[in-house]
C-alpha cells in the first residue's frame, strides 16, 4: 500500500515541481516532506472511528475555546443537519477535515499557516483516489514520532528561497518571461504610483493631457509598456484608481499656481489657498511615507511590505479629502467671498460624517477673514473688506463709476486693490439725508449660509448704526469704546451660538444708543412734536394769532407779500402765544415764506410755515416728509381759515344780530342766513376735529409708542415715521384710490371756496342792512328832532333794492351750492374704502342724519 | 396777543361764584394766594394770560371786577386768603351798604348811580387787554343786585362794547321750592329779558339742580353755598379749559359759542359734568369707573344736569360741545360717538346737521384727580324752555294777583307804568316759542312774531 502511495506522490511532485525531474534527491526530500504530512494530519482523523466521537472532539473543542453556549448550540444544530443530508457520503471525511481546519488555525501553528495555502491548493486540486487513500495507511501519532527521526524537522519554516514554495508567482513570472509577456514588477509599479499620486507621470503610466471635443482639457491615464513588460488589467485598474489622487492634485497645484499669482484674490480665497497648501503637505507627507516603505520593499520582491493594493487603502481617505478639495477649488472659481463660504458650508452638511468634518476643518479656517471683517463690522462699524467678499458693501451712490450689474470683483479690480472704508466714508457722494439708506448696501448672495438672513440683516444694521453713530452723530468715542470693549469677543466659526449671542447683543446695543442720539442728542421728539404743534396746526392760540396779523395781508396778491413782513408777524404770533415757550432750538427753524406762485395768486395761495431740519436729523425727517408736512399744512390752514372766518362771520351775523335786528323786513333772510352759516360751522368744525382727534391724534399715538418702545433700528424708526405721514396725508386728503387721489381734496377745497364766498356774499349783506338800520335811525332821529352826524352822507350811497335782491340771489345760489357739494361729498365718503374716512361721512351728516335724510326727500 | 376775558362778578350770589372759581383757577395754574406763581409751577402749556394779567412785580392779578351794593360778601373775600389777590382798584362795594333789597328795580337804579365808577373799572381792564374777547358775568338772576344791577351791567356792556362777546353764568333759582324771596318771578323776568337780549350765551345754572347734584352726588343732604359753588366752579374751569389750556381747537370764545349757538336769541346752554369727585368737592362720592364711552353717556343723563328741564318729546338738542379732560385715547371718542349715535342716545334737531362735538382738552398738571378721565357738556337743549315756562307761569301767578308791584314803581322804571313787566313777558314768551319752533324742521322758514326791539333798550 505505501509503495503505490509514494509512486503517486511522486508523479504528482514531478508534475507540480517540474525541477525535481532530474534530482531524485530532491523528489525524495518532496516525497517524504508530503508524506509526513500526510501522516500527522491523517493521524488524528483515524483515531475517531466514528461520527458520534469526531462531533464529541468538536464539541469539546469548542467548550474550551468559548464561553458561550452559542457556537456550540450552532454546532449542534449544523451537525444534525450534516446527518441528515442524503447526498453526502463522506460525512465523517468532511467532519475530520474541519475539525483539523480548526486545530490548524489555532494560533500555536501559526508558522504553518504561510505554508498552508499552497499544501490547501495541492490537496483540493489533488485527484480523488489520493483522497480516498488518506484515511487508512497512516496511523497518526507514532508515524509522525517515526518521520521525526527522519532527520527532517517538524514544522520546519520551509525557506523562503525554496524554490519549490514560493514557485507559483516566481514560475508564472519565469513563465511570462519566456513566453515574452513579462510584467512590470511590482516596485517598479509601487514608484511609479508614488508619482501618480502626485500627478506626476511616471516610469509606465504617465498622465497625458488631451483636448475633448467639447474643447475642454482632461487628463488621461496612459499605460506605456516598458521593456520590464506590460501591466496586467486588474493593475492596470489599480493604478488608475490611484491616478485619480494624482489628477486631483494636479487640478488643485494647478489652481493654486494659477490664482495664487492674481491680484485679486479675496482673503477669503487666499484663506482658502492656505487650507490648500496645508492639506496638501499633509498629503505630500503621507506620500514621503508611502515612498519609504515602497523603496524598502524595493529589496524584495513583493516583500511583505507594501502593495498597490495596500497603497489604494493606504490613500483612500486621502482621495475624498482630494475629491472635496477639488471641488472647492472648482467652486471657487464661481464663488467669491461670502458665496464661497456658503459653498464650503454646505459640505458640513454632508451625511458623511467624515467630509463633514473634514469641510468643517476648511470651513473654520477659510471663515477666518470673514470673521475679521464681520468683527469690523459689528463692533465698530467699519467696513474692511478690500476685496469686496462681505455682505455689506458699499452703496451704489459710492461707486459713481462702477456698473451695479458687473461682478464686485471687477469693481475691485478697477481700484487696484479695494477701497478702505475710510474712503467711503469720505467720498460718500449720495445726499446726506440719504446717508443711511444709500451709503451701503446689504448682498443677500454673500451671506454665509450658516448665518440666517435675519441674523445677517441684524448684522447689518449695527454696522450701518455704528457707522452713523461715528460719522453722521460725531459720537466717535463711543463708537471706539464700545469696539474696545467688545475686542474680547472673538467670533468664530465654531461658536455659532456664541456668534449669535454677541450679534443680538451688539445690535441692542448699538441700535439702542442709536435712537439714544436720535432722542435724546438730536431731540427727535422735540422736532416732531415741533412739525405737529406747527406744520400741523396743533397749536391753536399761535396759529390764530399768526392767522390774525396775517389775513388783511394774505388777501394780496401775492407778489405784493414781502418775505421779511411775514417774518416779523411770525416772530410777533410766537410771542404772543405759548409757542414762546418752546426752546429757541425749535424755533430758530422755524419760518414763514411763501411758495412759488403764478400769476393771480394771492397770498392765501402762497403762504405757508415752515420748519428746517438738519442732519442728521434729516435722515428721519427728509425732504419728501417735509413735502408732505408742507402739503398737510396747506389743507389744514385753509381749514382754519375758513373756521376762522366763519366764527368772525358769526359774531356779525348772529351775535350782532342787534343791529341787523333793526331791519326787520330782512329778519327772514337773516334767519336763513344764519342756519346756512351753522351748517357750514358744524361742517368746518366736525372735518376740523376729525383731522386732527381722529387722524393726526391717534396717528401720532401710535409714533410716540413706538417711541416709547424703541425696538428695531434706525429703518425701523424711519418707517414709524413714514407710516405716521403716510397716514396723515392719505387720511387728512381723503385719497381715494377709487377717484383718483385728490379728487375728494379738490372737492373740499371748492367747499372752501364756496363758503367764503357765501361769506363775502353775507359781508355784503351785512353793510346794506346796517346801512340801511342807520338811515332808518336817522329817519327816526329827524322825526325826533334830532341831528346826528350821520345823517349828512347816509343818503349819498343809498343802498338800492336792486343790489339787495343781487345779494341775496348770490347768498342763496352759495347756500344751494354748499348744501348739494356736502351732500355729494358725504355720499361719496360714506362709501370710501378707509373707516376712519367713512367715519367722517357720518360726523359730516350729524347725529340726525341731515343730509341723507334731505337726500331721500329730494328723490322722493 | 391773548384773547383776555374780563370776569364781571355781581352780587352776592356772583361774588361768591367767583370766589370759588378763582380759588380753582389759582389752583390750576399754580398761582398762590397773593398771585404769586407757586415754585413748583414749572410746567407750561397754559396760557394765564386769558384770565390773569401780570404786574410788574411777577404778580398775577385776576381780570376780574367785583361788585355788590351790600358789602358783606366782599368784605368776606377781602378777609379771606385771597385777598390781596384781587386788584383792589376792581371792586365796587355800594358806600351806604343797603343792598339792593331783592329788587330788581332797586338794583338796575342803583347801576345808574354808579354807572361811572363801574365803567371806569371796566374800562380800564378793557384798555389792559390786547384783544379783548369776551366778558363773563356771574350773578344770580332771582335777587336784586345780581339781577337788578346786573341787567344795567349787560345793558351797558352792550352799548359800550358792542363787538365784544358776553358770556354769563347765571343762576337761576330753585323754583321748585318755595323761597323767601318773593319777587323772584318778577325778577327773574326782567332779568331774563336782558340775558335775551343783551348776552350772547348764558350757560344757566339752576339752583334746584345744584341742590340735586349735590345731593345725589356728594351725599350732602343741605348742601352749603360754598358746596354748590364748588360745582359751579367746577363746570366753568372745565368750559374755559380749551381756553386755557390752548390745543389745535376751541382756544377761542367766539369758536365754541359760535359752535352752541346757530340763532342768535337760543343762547341759553345747559352743563353736565361728571364725575364730581372729592378732589373738586368735599365729601364727595368717587366713582371708579369711568371711560370715555361712560363720560359721554352720562353727560347725557338728565341727573348730571346742572339745569331740571322738564323735557317733552319733541325736545331735541340743537347742538353740543363735549369738553373731555384727561387721559383720552381717540380712538375711545370715535367708538363712543358711534354707540351714541347707534343707541340714539341724544336727539337732536331736523332742520340741519348736528353732531356732539368733541374737544380733548388737557387737564391741569398741578390738580391730581382720581379720575382718569373727566367730561363737561355744554349744550343747547330746547327744552330749556320748560324752566322759562315755569318761570313765566309763576310771575303769571303773581302778576294776577298784582301783588308786591308797590315795591317796583317806586322806582323809575316802573314809575310811569308796568309795560316793562309786560315787554319783558313777552321777550320771555318768544324765547319760549323759538325753542319750540326749534323742533321742527319749519324751523328754516320760522318768523319772529314779536317786535324785535324793545324800546327801552335803545340808548
Amino acid at each position: 500500500m505505501p509503495a503505490p502511495v509514494s509512486s503517486q506522490l511522486r508523479t504528482l511532485i514531478h508534475q507540480i515541481v517540474p525541477a525535481s525531474a532530474g534530482s531524485p534527491s530532491l523528489t525524495r526530500e518532496l516525497v517524504d516532506h508530503a508524506q509526513y504530512f500526510l501522516d500527522s494530519y491523517l493521524g488524528g482523523a483515524g483515531q475517531g472511528g466514528d461520527l458520534a466521537d469526531l462531533a464529541n472532539l468538536m464539541q469539546r473543542h469548542i467548550m474550551q475555546t468559548s464561553s458561550s453556549s452559542t457556537p456550540s448550540l450552532r454546532l449542534n444544530n449544523l451537525l444534525s443537519r450534516l446527518y441528515d443530508q442524503p447526498a453526502l457520503s463522506r460525512k465523517h471525511a468532511i467532519l475530520s477535515f474541519l475539525y483539523t481546519l480548526s486545530q490548524q488555525s489555532h494560533p500555536t501553528s501559526s508558522r504553518s499557516t504561510i505554508t498552508n495555502p499552497p499544501a490547501a491548493s495541492t490537496r483540493r486540486n489533488g485527484p480523488s483516489p489520493f483522497n480516498t487513500s488518506l484515511d487508512a495507511p497512516f496511523p497518526s501519532a507514532p508515524n509522525h514520532n517515526h518521520r521525526g527521526t527522519n532527520g527532517l524537522p517538524p514544522r520546519t519554516d520551509p525557506a523562503p528561497g525554496d524554490p519549490g514554495l514560493q514557485s507559483k508567482a516566481a514560475l508564472l513570472r519565469a513563465y511570462r518571461l519566456r513566453i515574452g509577456k513579462s510584467q512590470v514588477p511590482l516596485h517598479v509599479l509601487l514608484r511609479d504610483a508614488v508619482y501618480l499620486l502626485q500627478g506626476i507621470s511616471g516610469h509606465c503610466v504617465r498622465f497625458v493631457t488631451i483636448t475633448t471635443d467639447t474643447m475642454e482639457k482632461e487628463d488621461r491615464v496612459e499605460f506605456v509598456d516598458t521593456p520590464e513588460g506590460s501591466i496586467p488589467p486588474p493593475t492596470r485598474v489599480l493604478l488608475h484608481r490611484l491616478a485619480e489622487l494624482g489628477h486631483l492634485h494636479r487640478l488643485i497645484t494647478a489652481f493654486l499656481d494659477d490664482r495664487s499669482l492674481s491680484p485679486s484674490v479675496g482673503l477669503v480665497e487666499q484663506s482658502l489657498h492656505h487650507e490648500l497648501r496645508f492639506q496638501l503637505t499633509e498629503y505630500h507627507k503621507l506620500i514621503a511615507l508611502l515612498e519609504s516603505h515602497a523603496s524598502r520593499s524595493k529589496a524584495g520582491d513583493d516583500g511583505g511590505g507594501l502593495t498597490l493594493m495596500r497603497m489604494e487603502a493606504w490613500v483612500g481617505e486621502w482621495k475624498l479629502r482630494l475629491r472635496l478639495m477639488s471641488v472647492l477649488v472648482e467652486g471657487s472659481k464661481n464663488a467669491h467671498g461670502g458665496k464661497l463660504i456658503s459653498l464650503i458650508h454646505a459640505h458640513t452638511k454632508n451625511g458623511d460624517p467624515f467630509i463633514r468634518d473634514f469641510s468643517t476643518q476648511i470651513l473654520e479656517q477659510v471663515s477666518k477673514p470673514f470673521f475679521t471683517s464681520l468683527q469690523a463690522w459689528l463692533f465698530s462699524g467699519s467696513l474692511s473688506d478690500p476685496f469686496g467678499e462681505f455682505f455689506v458693501a458699499p452703496g451704489k451712490r459710492n461707486h459713481g463709476a462702477s456698473d451695479p450689474d458687473r461682478p464686485e470683483r471687477d469693481a475691485v479690480e478697477l481700484e487696484g486693490g479695494g477701497i478702505s472704508a475710510d474712503e467711503i466714508d469720505a467720498d460718500f457722494g449720495g445726499d446726506i439725508h440719504r446717508t443711511w439708506q444709500e451709503k451701503w448696501s446689504f448682498r443677500a448672495e454673500m451671506m454665509p449660509s450658516f448665518l440666517n438672513e435675519a441674523f445677517g440683516r441684524k448684522v447689518y444694521s449695527t454696522g450701518r448704526s455704528l457707522n452713523f453713530i461715528r460719522y453722521n452723530c460725531h459720537d466717535v468715542e463711543w463708537v471706539a469704546k464700545q469696539a474696545s470693549d467688545w475686542t474680547s469677543k472673538s467670533l468664530k466659526y465654531s461658536d455659532i451660538a456664541g456668534l449669535e449671542q454677541s450679534i443680538d447683543a451688539a445690535y441692542k446695543v448699538a441700535s439702542q444708543r442709536l435712537f439714544e442720539a436720535f432722542f435724546v442728542k438730536y431731540r427727535l421728539i422735540d422736532h416732531l412734536q415741533a412739525l405737529k404743534a406747527y406744520l400741523l396746526c396743533g397749536y391753536g392760540d399761535f396759529h390764530d394769532l399768526l392767522m390774525d396779523s396775517l389775513s388783511a395781508l394774505l388777501a394780496k396778491p401775492a407778489n405784493a407779500l414781502y418775505r421779511h413782513t411775514l417774518t416779523t408777524r411770525l416772530l410777533d404770533a410766537i410771542k404772543g402765544s405759548n409757542a414762546q415757550y418752546d426752546p429757541p432750538d425749535v424755533l430758530r427753524r422755524l419760518d414763514a415764506r411763501m411758495l412759488e406762485y403764478s400769476h393771480g395768486e394771492i397770498g392765501w395761495d402762497v403762504f405757508t410755515l415752515e420748519y428746517k431740519v438738519e442732519p442728521p436729523i434729516d435722515t428721519v425727517i427728509d425732504p419728501d416728509a417735509i413735502n408732505s408736512y408742507l402739503k398737510l399744512f396747506n389743507h389744514l390752514w385753509k381749514m382754519r381759515r375758513v373756521e376762522g372766518s366763519l366764527g368772525a362771520a358769526w359774531g356779525r351775523v348772529t351775535s350782532g344780530s342787534r343791529s341787523v335786528g333793526r331791519v326787520p323786513e330782512l329778519q327772514k333772510d337773516w334767519h336763513q342766513v344764519r342756519i346756512v352759516m351753522a351748517e357750514m360751522i358744524h361742517f368746518i368744525r366736525q372735518m376740523h376735529a376729525w383731522c386732527h382727534r381722529e387722524i393726526i391724534g391717534a396717528a401720532w399715538k401710535d409714533l410716540v409708542e413706538f417711541a416709547q418702545k424703541q425696538e428695531g433700528d434706525l429703518d425701523a424708526l424711519i418707517e414709524a415715521h413714514n407710516k405716521y405721514l403716510n397716514q396723515m396725508v392719505r387720511k387728512v386728503m381723503l385719497h381715494d384710490s377709487k377717484r383718483g387721489h385728490e379728487n375728494n381734496l379738490a372737492t373740499v377745497r371748492d367747499i372752501f371756496n364756496t363758503i367764503l364766498q357765501f361769506m363775502e356774499s353775507t359781508d355784503d349783506f351785512w353793510r346794506h342792512t346796517t346801512h340801511e338800520a342807520h338811515i332808518r335811525d336817522r329817519q327816526r332821529d329827524q322825526v325826533r328832532g334830532v341831528h346826528t352826524a350821520l345823517s349828512l352822507n347816509a343818503r349819498d350811497t343809498p343802498a338800492s333794492d336792486e343790489t339787495l335782491a343781487g345779494i341775496l340771489a348770490r347768498t342763496k345760489e352759495y347756500s344751494a351750492r354748499f348744501s348739494q357739494q356736502v351732500g355729494n361729498l358725504v355720499i361719496l365718503l360714506s362709501s370710501h374704502a378707509d373707516l376712519d374716512i367713512r367715519f367722517l361721512a357720518v360726523s359730516l351728516t350729524g347725529f340726525g342724519g341731515f343730509y341723507s335724510s334731505r337726500r331721500d326727500t329730494t328723490r322722493g | 396777543m391773548p384773547r383776555e376775558i374780563i370776569t364781571v362778578q355781581i352780587g352776592q350770589c356772583g361774588n361768591q361764584m367767583g370766589s370759588v372759581f378763582w380759588q380753582r383757577l389759582c389752583a390750576e395754574h399754580g398761582i398762590s394766594q397773593d398771585g404769586t406763581l407757586e415754585e413748583w409751577a414749572t410746567e407750561g402749556g397754559d396760557r394765564k394770560d386769558v384770565f390773569f394779567y401780570q404786574a410788574d412785580d411777577e404778580h398775577y392779578i385776576p381780570r376780574a371786577i367785583l361788585m355788590d351794593l351790600e358789602p358783606r360778601v366782599i368784605n368776606n373775600i377781602l378777609a379771606g386768603p385771597y385777598a390781596s389777590l384781587y386788584n383792589p382798584e376792581n371792586i365796587y362795594t355800594s358806600k351806604d351798604g343797603g343792598g339792593a333789597g331783592n329788587n330788581w328795580a332797586q338794583g338796575h337804579q342803583a347801576g345808574e348811580k354808579i354807572y361811572e365808577d363801574i365803567f371806569e373799572m371796566m374800562d380800564r381792564e378793557a384798555e389792559g387787554s390786547d384783544s379783548l374777547e369776551a366778558f363773563m358775568v356771574m350773578h344770580s338772576i332771582a335777587g336784586g343786585t345780581g339781577s337788578g344791577l346786573g341787567s344795567f351791567v349787560l345793558e351797558r356792556l352792550n352799548d359800550k362794547y358792542p363787538k365784544k362777546l358776553v358770556q354769563t353764568y347765571s343762576v337761576f333759582p330753585n323754583n321748585e321750592e318755595l323761597s323767601d324771596v318773593v319777587v323772584q318771578p318778577y325778577n327773574s323776568i326782567l332779568t331774563l329779558k336782558r340775558l335775551v337780549n343783551h348776552a350772547d350765551s348764558v350757560v344757566v345754572l339752576d339752583n334746584a339742580a345744584l341742590t340735586r347734584i349735590a345731593g345725589d352726588r356728594l351725599n350732602a343732604n343741605f348742601p352749603s353755598y360754598d358746596q354748590t359753588n364748588q360745582i359751579v366752579s367746577t363746570v366753568m374751569s372745565a368750559s374755559t379749559t380749551t381756553l386755557r389750556y390752548p390745543g389745535y381747537m376751541n382756544n377761542d370764545l367766539v369758536g365754541i359759542i359760535a359752535s352752541l349757538i346757530p340763532t342768535p336769541r337760543c343762547h341759553f346752554l345747559m352743563s353736565s359734568y361728571t364725575p364730581f369727585t372729592g378732589e373738586n368737592v368735599d365729601k364727595a362720592k368717587s366713582i371708579r369707573k369711568t371711560t370715555v364711552l361712560d363720560v359721554m353717556r352720562r353727560l347725557l343723563q338728565p341727573k348730571n344736569r346742572l339745569v331740571s328741564t322738564v323735557p317733552s318729546k319733541d325736545s331735541c338738542y340743537i347742538s353740543i360741545l363735549n369738553i373731555i379732560q384727561g387721559d383720552v385715547d381717540p380712538t375711545d371718542v370715535h367708538q363712543s360717538l358711534l354707540r351714541i349715535r347707534e343707541r340714539q342716545l341724544a336727539n337732536f334737531i331736523p332742520w340741519g346737521p348736528a353732531s356732539i362735538q368733541v374737544a380733548l382738552a388737557r387737564k391741569s398738571p398741578y390738580v391730581s384727580s382720581s379720575h382718569r378721565v373727566s367730561g363737561l357738556m355744554l349744550a343747547n337743549h330746547t327744552s330749556i324752555a320748560s324752566l322759562f315756562r315755569r318761570t313765566l307761569d309763576q310771575y303769571d301767578r303773581l302778576r294776577k294777583r298784582n301783588a308786591f308791584l308797590e315795591q317796583y314803581k317806586k322806582f323809575k322804571t316802573f314809575e310811569n307804568g308796568l309795560e316793562e313787566f309786560d315787554d319783558s313777558r313777552a321777550v320771555v314768551e318768544e324765547l319760549v316759542q323759538e325753542y319750540k319752533a326749534c323742533e321742527s324742521a319749519d324751523y328754516i322758514s320760522y318768523v319772529r312774531i314779536y317786535p324785535p326791539l324793545s324800546k327801552g333798550t335803545s340808548h
